[in-house]
């Protein structure tokens, strides 16, 4: 536990010195040039596009943070050599692991709540009083994001390329989003062939198209159900990218 | 071998898990129901990243630019103002089937506005809200509404148009075409107050030169010479 502690530590350290938070400023940019043009295009639901803009905004973010944070996280390492330094150390490497993920994480986490803080400020300084719940919204993009973060740590060891760790991790973000299409083709198609490997592909995707409390936000309120599964499967689809990480890391040798 | 058990105990409880999200989740029209635009492209890629609601906000914004003047993309056919309304309201709405506005903003123009007059593909649009986005008793006032202008019991129409105005949802469009009805009845007080109630509208900020100049020539036929 302690060794977890301590790699956590100096992870969130580095990230904060790399200057992680920048990312709130370019959100708060964002929307604030959003912000002008729909004031200008869409007087009437002006309070649900700055809404709609600053979550799509925010998620986008910190997706880019934790993907770009990640595959660089162990990788650098390896290349750097100091991967070999901390593990001379007696320190076991689910540990090590799991503490770069978490402090990744968190610090990842503290920019997308500084992007919350300052986008739900600028609604409510608007007078906007949405009735959904915002903080169920943070809450699905965190999700989101600690599932790409496991998903990109894992295809970063796996495929030992942080170009080809990167393009996978966009791939697999976009085939999240597609799963409610894809099983449309599935159903339609003809070819039993066909439809086993699209059904493959949405087990192995993660389904981002079922967790977005953003995209549904307007809709009305949400599920209890949904809420218990949504983060039973976040959990459990991050947990399993990060055990199959913790075995590939195992099998590298150092 | 422990790892292997643990990641073999994590991947089967997603795949538990994945039927109860799906079952659970709100459910969106797929992409191949969306009209065919020229902005397919466009809509395909913001729902492929996840940006399904922006994707609807920036539809939004093209159906009113079109109905505020016309998209270079979408020319109306000859002696067809508006052709595209229904489209463009559709993509909207199946985009994101909570956004109401939409519904009744094509609604009050294939229904009400002048040359225009296709009161059956604004009963169409109404419907599917009634489909995708059950709760708002709007869309079946309208349906309502649209069945008595058809009748020609203009009465009957405006009175369900005015109870419609409680919705904060209700377009200004509407509410400009409602207090035409009442200026071209004669019922000048109605008119002034539903004018009045659009100058009160923040939202409703383009139509208040109009609202201004309206609210003179009311005054001015009820009382001539008082409104100048």
């Amino acid at each position: 536990m302690g060794t977890i502690k301590a790699v956590f530590t100096y992870t969130f350290r580095e990230h904060v010195r790399h200057k992680v938070w920048l990312s709130s400023a370019l959100f708060g940019l964002v929307l604030i040039m959003g912000g002008m043009i729909v004031s200008a295009l869409a007087a009437e639901e002006r309070g649900r596009i700055l809404l709609d803009l600053g979550l799509a905004a925010n998620e986008t973010i910190a997706l880019i943070s934790i993907v770009f944070l990640t595959v660089h996280l162990i990788l650098q390492e390896i290349e750097t050599r100091a991967v070999f330094l901390i593990l001379t150390h007696p320190v076991v490497r689910w540990h090590y692991l799991l503490g770069r993920f978490l402090g990744t994480l968190a610090a990842v986490s503290v920019g997308l709540a500084a992007m919350g803080i300052i986008h739900w400020g600028l609604l409510h300084a608007l007078g906007w009083g949405g009735e959904g719940s915002y903080l169920v919204a943070w809450l699905c993009s965190f999700g989101k994001v600690a599932v790409m973060g496991a998903l990109a740590l894992l295809l970063s060891l796996a495929l030992t390329s942080e170009a080809a760790a990167m393009s996978f991790s966009s791939f697999f973000w976009i085939l999240g989003h597609f799963t409610g299409e894809i099983r449309f083709v599935a159903e339609k198609s003809g070819s039993p062939l066909m439809r086993s490997v699209l059904l493959a592909f949405l087990n192995i995707a993660p389904d981002f198209a079922h967790f977005d409390y953003r995209n549904a936000w307007h809709i009305g309120t949400i599920d209890p159900h949904w809420a218990l599964a949504a983060t039973a499967y976040a959990v459990a689809y991050a947990g399993a990218c990060f055990i199959l990480s913790v075995q590939v890391f195992e099998q590298k040798e150092f | 071998m422990r790892t292997l058990v643990a990641g073999a105990t994590a991947i089967a409880a997603t795949l538990a898990v994945q039927p109860f999200l799906r079952a659970t989740a709100p459910d969106f029209p797929p992409l191949s129901s969306l009209p065919s635009t020229p902005y397919s492209l466009q809509d395909a890629a913001l729902v492929s990243c996840g940006l399904r609601t922006v994707a609807a906000d920036l539809a939004w914004m093209q159906l009113l630019q079109y109905s505020a003047g016309g998209l270079p993309d979408m020319p109306d056919r000859p002696g067809r103002p508006y052709d595209h309304v229904k489209d463009l309201a559709l993509r909207v709405s199946r985009l994101d089937p909570s956004f109401h506005r939409s519904y009744l903003f094509a609604a009050g123009i294939l229904a009400w506005f002048k040359n225009v007059d296709r009161p059956d593909e604004a009963v169409e649009v109404l419907q599917e809200g009634l489909r995708r986005d059950p709760g708002q008793k709007s869309y079946a006032m309208y349906i309502a509404a649209i069945a008595y202008k058809k009748k020609g019991d203009v009465s009957k129409m405006t009175a369900i148009l005015e109870a419609t105005l409680d919705d904060p949802h209700t377009p200004v469009e509407i509410k400009t075409i409602l207090a035409n009805l009442y200026k071209s009845r004669g019922d000048f007080e109605a008119a002034l107050r539903v004018w009045r109630a659009i100058l009160d509208d923040n939202t409703a900020s383009r139509e208040w030169p109009r609202a201004r100049l309206q609210i003179a020539e009311i005054k001015n036929l009820e009382s001539p010479g008082r409104g100048q």
